[in-house]
């Protein structure tokens, strides 16, 4: 990294200027907000009680905390698990093969990241609400409801991160070529051996990557998914619902608690990100 | 016959990649598929391997009409250009990815890719990456893992192209004494027309989706079909009506030679061990270019502007001047 060497050797006022603008707007932005949320996560849960580690423990153990979470955890598993292996699919579509529609399904691709998540969620209660839903009449009589139940918010979680694991998987592709593809096929390797030998080990990386980017994105959903679930106590809410709803029930500290958890989930998808980055260019 | 190759036919788009190739290709020689760049000759060998389908014609291998099958069941080696080495495999896992993939016993393969390793003198790098290779050894790791699978051809795609000249000419010799050891049928593309004259047993000269002539080397050099296998296979001027090589004109300080054209010579440049002279002649437009050997040149006492006499040497290869009426 010679560059930054370079760039890190000119040191004038406008640097030291520069710095403390950057600094001082990541205060104001990120990290005091979040020093207030942490803070009031271990503020004692009654006037005069402890304060603390065992008053965080103690408001996550409230039966809804742990429901809403186990619900997220769900959501955020199976959404990645879809995503990861149809974004790795979809990603072998648009690099290798060549059909009709193909620059049109790379741009439609990128449309759960320009539209907004509670559009998403609108769109899939239009097809598939059993009331008013295109598919809904036809699956409800066959005993499957999406809107409202868990497979719903699976859908809207997935919806709304499926461009990540896409977004990292096909500039590797592209960038890898298929020459060494095309070897191994001449060397006798077929479809599913070429894959599971050559490609995926040279697109491994970009797959761990893409992953917890959409696990982070699965985690703090909110909008599609409120739109999509019944967003009670014990009904259909995730840990953002539960935020938001304890929120303007005036209990904050169990919202600050659940936040607390949703940042520290972040934090750690940063740090395994950063990781593997590392990883990457070793 | 190893390789036989009907009427093939490739286009993409408008733009016709290959014309009606016809080629057939006896067991155990080394072929080269000489021609400039953009001629066809990569589109030609990925047909063989059926890396790419053709749009007519036929492809047999081995007495196998091929023009169905996959790549994994033709049982070709390919070499690519750019190597296309697995970056993620140990040396001696790439060369023996092949046979993991016929399932052959370990002890086998073991011995298969420490056989082929030795052969192409990578055996103490075996434990290596790729990327920790030079230019010239991913080349010859690529030729490894191509030969292990015993592949009924082999056929390479500029193998020495990204290679540095001496690299690329000890590689060629080292590539004409495997041949000769292995004896697999071997097609190898290149645009450099002295790699193809040195190594190939013959060559098949391509241009713009055409075969322009198949023979080997000598015939190649000494009977070109045409103006641009001439062209191509080496240095070529014109004298009087008719192109031919520079150092197949004969050079004489005093007229008197029956036909010889005069001229003034203009520019004298020693390279190496020879003098390439540069001739104005009499009555023709473009100068022609005359190449020979120093002692000549001073025997002769040639300086700028001598007045010279030349003419075709005996037994010279040339062919008429094409589309062109002479002055
Ligand atoms: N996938 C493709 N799509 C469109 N045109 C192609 C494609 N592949 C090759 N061509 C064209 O077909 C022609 C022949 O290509 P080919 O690669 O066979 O040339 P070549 O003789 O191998 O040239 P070089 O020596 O530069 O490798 C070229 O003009 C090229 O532009
Ligand atoms: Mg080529």
């Amino acid at each position: 990294m010679a560059d930054t060497r370079q760039i890190r050797a000119r040191k004038g006022p406008v640097t030291y200027a520069l710095r403390f603008f950057v600094i001082a707007y990541l205060a104001v932005l990120v990290v005091w907000p979040l020093w207030e949320v942490t803070s009031r996560t271990f503020a004692p849960v009654e006037r005069g009680a402890e304060g603390g580690f065992s008053a965080f423990l103690e408001r996550l153990q409230d039966p809804t905390v742990t429901y809403a979470f186990s619900l997220t955890a769900t959501c955020a598993f199976w959404a990645v698990l879809i995503n990861t292996v149809f974004g790795v699919g979809i990603s072998l579509l648009i690099t290798r093969y060549n059909f009709p529609g193909r620059r049109i399904l790379s741009v439609l691709i990128d449309l759960p990241m320009s539209v907004s998540p509670v559009v998403v969620g609108l769109a899939l209660v239009l097809a598939y609400s059993s009331g008013q839903g295109w598919f809904g009449g036809a699956l409800e009589s066959a005993g499957i409801f999406i809107i409202g139940s868990t497979p719903g918010m699976i859908m809207a979680t997935a919806f709304v991160s499926l461009p990540l694991v896409i977004r990292e998987v096909v500039p590797v592709l592209e960038e890898i070529g298929i020459d060494s593809e095309l070897a191994a096929s001449s060397l006798g390797a077929n479809g599913w051996q070429i894959f599971r030998r050559i490609t995926l080990p040279s697109i491994k990386w970009a797959v761990v990557y893409g992953v917890v980017l959409s696990l982070a994105r699965s985690l703090g959903e909110f909008g599609a998914v409120k739109i999509v679930s019944p967003g009670a106590a014990l009904r259909g809410e995730t840990a953002t619902i539960l935020i938001q709803n304890r929120y303007t029930n005036f209990e904050e500290p169990t919202a600050y608690a659940a936040a607390f958890v949703l940042v520290l989930a972040s934090v750690l998808a940063l740090v395994v990100v950063s990781l593997i980055r590392k990883e990457d260019h070793s | 016959m190893s390789i036989e190759v009907r009427g093939v036919g490739k286009r993409y788009g408008d733009f016709v990649a290959l014309d009606d190739i016809n080629v057939s290709l006896p067991t155990g020689q080394l072929t080269a598929l000489l021609g400039p760049s953009g001629g066809g000759k990569s589109t030609l060998l990925r047909i063989i391997a059926g890396l790419e389908t053709a749009d007519s014609g036929s492809v047999e291998i081995e007495g196998v009409d091929a023009t169905k099958l996959p790549p994994q069941k033709r049982n070709v080696g390919f070499v690519f250009q750019h190597y296309a080495v697995f970056k993620h495999m140990t040396v001696a896992k790439n060369v023996a990815f092949g046979l993991e993939i016929r399932k052959r016993p370990k002890a086998e393969v073991k011995a298969k890719v420490a056989e082929l390793l030795e052969l192409v003198h990578l055996s103490q790098f075996a434990h290596r990456l790729p990327s920790q290779l030079s230019g010239g050894q991913r080349q010859r790791l690529a030729l490894a893992r191509a030969l292990a699978v015993e592949p009924s051809v082999l056929l390479l795609d500029e193998p020495f192209g990204a290679l540095d000249a001496k690299v690329r000419k000890e590689l060629r010799d080292w590539l004409r004494r495997l041949h000769d050891d292995v004896h697999v049928t071997t097609v190898f593309v290149t645009h450099d027309q002295e790699e193809a004259l040195e190594v190939a047993d013959e060559i098949v000269v391509i241009n713009e989706g055409r075969i322009e002539q198949i023979g080997s080397p000598d015939q190649l050099y000494d009977e070109p079909a045409n103006d641009f296998v001439m062209g191509f296979l080496g240095a070529v001027t014109q004298l009087g009506p008719v192109r031919l090589r520079p150092h197949d004109i004969e050079v004489a300080v005093q007229p008197g030679v029956p036909g010889a054209a005069a001229g003034v010579v203009q520019r004298a440049l020693r390279v190496g061990f020879e003098v390439r002279l540069t001739v104005d002649v009499e009555g023709q437009a473009e100068p022609a270019l005359v190449v020979l050997s120093r002692a000549h040149a001073r025997a002769l006492d040639l300086e700028l502007g001598s007045r010279v006499w030349l003419s075709p040497t005996t037994g010279a290869t040339s062919v008429p001047l094409l589309g062109e009426v002479s002055a």
